[in-house]
């Protein structure tokens, strides 16, 4: 009789204690068309970007946001635009390939984060980078702002085209930088599901 | 004993709960399918060398246009330079993409002072792996401001076409496209009015993303013309922002209306005329 007690009560601390877990939260990106995910090139003759709207992803933490934290967010090559549908074709096409790998993505965990104020973080993130079929470590940093019940992601980094394999174009007008500089200024809600 | 049962059972509860939970706290979100959202793509051009494609211009694109056919053909050969001193027949043209799929355009060219005026709209589309088709429509009001002894609004020097454009493609290679067309005032030198039907058709191969072959057969089927039938070769070369033509063609007109209306030449091996276009992309 005892014995069943005293198993009851510990499957009952079980149960308390992973129950815990329940507080995670988990954020997941907000579908807008605020979200900006900005491509810049910056040669000496033409400048030029790509932009897209489409990204998704999630963010996933426990009590704060170094804690156990994993973030996975993809961007759909397809949809970024460079102003002109030929040279968006180009890319698609022959330099990105997007038929074969449609979605650059960004997977990892946030390693620490500093507490600005209230309402700013600064994080590094720590993950593997995906683009054009080619996996790299990389470490980035961004900040989070909390606006209300929702994050506001913004990071700027760049990548090396050659990290990913992607052939940068000999023949052409348009010149296209091998470093690629990347601005993500994005939403996230936290999800419900 | 009864208690180890009792146990096991409340083991597989702990266990049942530690899984709902752990499953539960683990992230939720699922990638939402979409399509792709890319427009099908066949040619790459908005026309191969005188025929329109389906292609048109993302909305807010400008695509501006210049081109020469040089009258003299290559015949006469270095004595003037293989056409190259001239004269030449010229073509400015102006094309603006107002949706994704509509394109209004002006085209105007050296030859009887022609402005042309057109819209092309794409409205069937299917992915197909096997056969992929586009149709599109391309239909223009032209004017030929000069004429010799007429006067420049004179009804006679109005022309109008309707062309139905309809293009395929073999594995992402072959391109092909066959335009039938109806072209009102086809023969300008007539007294009378005048139409033919011609059965335009054009195959581009694409030899690498950049480069490609091309070239277009555009008979007429019925009507009045112009002594010959057309018939065109040409190189491409595109950068993602502009097209280079080089073109081998009997026929020395530039803007559609004029040219659906036949060759003042046969297509014979030393009757080629020497042209090229050349367009740039931008965006407004």
């Amino acid at each position: 009789m005892i014995n069943d007690k005293f198993y009851r009560i510990l499957i009952l601390i079980f149960i308390l204690l992973f129950s815990i877990k329940i507080n995670a939260n988990e954020y997941v990106v907000k579908k807008t068309k605020n979200n900006l995910v900005k491509f810049i090139s910056e040669a000496p003759v033409e400048n030029f970007d790509g932009v897209t709207n489409n990204i998704d992803g999630y963010l996933y933490f426990e009590e704060n946001f170094a804690k156990n934290s994993q973030l996975y967010f993809e961007v759909d090559l397809n949809t970024v635009d460079t102003g002109i549908g030929l040279r968006n074709r180009h890319m698609r096409e022959n330099y990105l390939e997007t038929d074969k790998y449609r979605y650059a993505i960004f997977s990892g965990k946030i390693i620490s984060y500093n507490k600005i104020n209230e309402k700013e973080f600064d994080v590094n993130l720590n993950g593997e980078m995906k683009i054009h079929g080619v996996t790299k470590n990389v470490s980035l940093t961004g900040k989070i702002f909390l606006v209300g019940n929702e994050l506001n992601i913004k990071s700027k980094f760049s990548v090396k085209l050659s990290d990913y394999n992607i052939e940068i174009p000999k023949l052409m007008f348009m010149k296209i930088n091998e470093e690629i500089k990347l601005e993500l200024d994005f939403f996230m809600m936290e999800n419900k599901k | 004993m009864k208690n180890n049962f009792r146990f096991i059972n409340n083991l597989f509860v702990v266990i049942f709960f530690y899984s709902v939970v752990n499953l539960h706290s683990q992230p939720q979100w699922k990638r939402e399918e979409t399509n792709d959202n890319i427009p099908l793509m066949l040619f790459h051009s908005t026309h191969v060398i005188n025929m329109p494609t389906t292609e048109t211009l993302q909305k807010g694109d400008l695509e501006f246009e210049v081109s020469h056919r040089f009258v003299p053909t290559i015949q006469n050969g270095i004595k003037n330079m293989f056409g190259f001193d001239g004269p030449a027949n010229i073509k400015l043209g102006l094309s603006y993409g107002i949706t994704d799929n509509l394109l209004l355009g002006l085209n105007r060219t050296n030859v009887n002072d022609n402005y042309e005026l057109f819209i092309k709209h794409r409205f069937i589309e299917v992915e197909d792996s096997d056969l992929p088709f586009v149709i599109g429509v391309k239909t223009s009001v032209a004017l030929n401001s000069e004429v010799l002894g007429k006067k420049t609004f004179a009804s006679e020097n109005f022309q109008y076409y309707l062309t139905i454009i309809f293009n395929t493609m073999y594995e992402k290679k072959i391109a092909l496209g066959f335009v039938p067309s109806l072209l009102i005032n086809s023969y300008l030198p007539g007294i009378n009015k005048n139409y033919s039907i011609i059965f335009g058709t054009y195959l581009q191969y694409y030899l690498s993303p950049s480069f490609s072959l091309a070239t277009e057969w555009s008979p007429t089927f019925y009507g009045i013309r112009n002594k010959y039938n057309s018939l065109s070769f040409g190189f491409e070369l595109e950068t993602g922002g502009h097209f280079f033509k080089i073109i081998l063609t009997n026929n020395q007109n530039l803007n559609l209306s004029q040219f659906l209306g036949g060759a003042d030449i046969p297509s014979t091996f030393d009757n080629w005329r020497i042209g090229f276009n050349i367009t740039r992309l931008l965006k407004l």
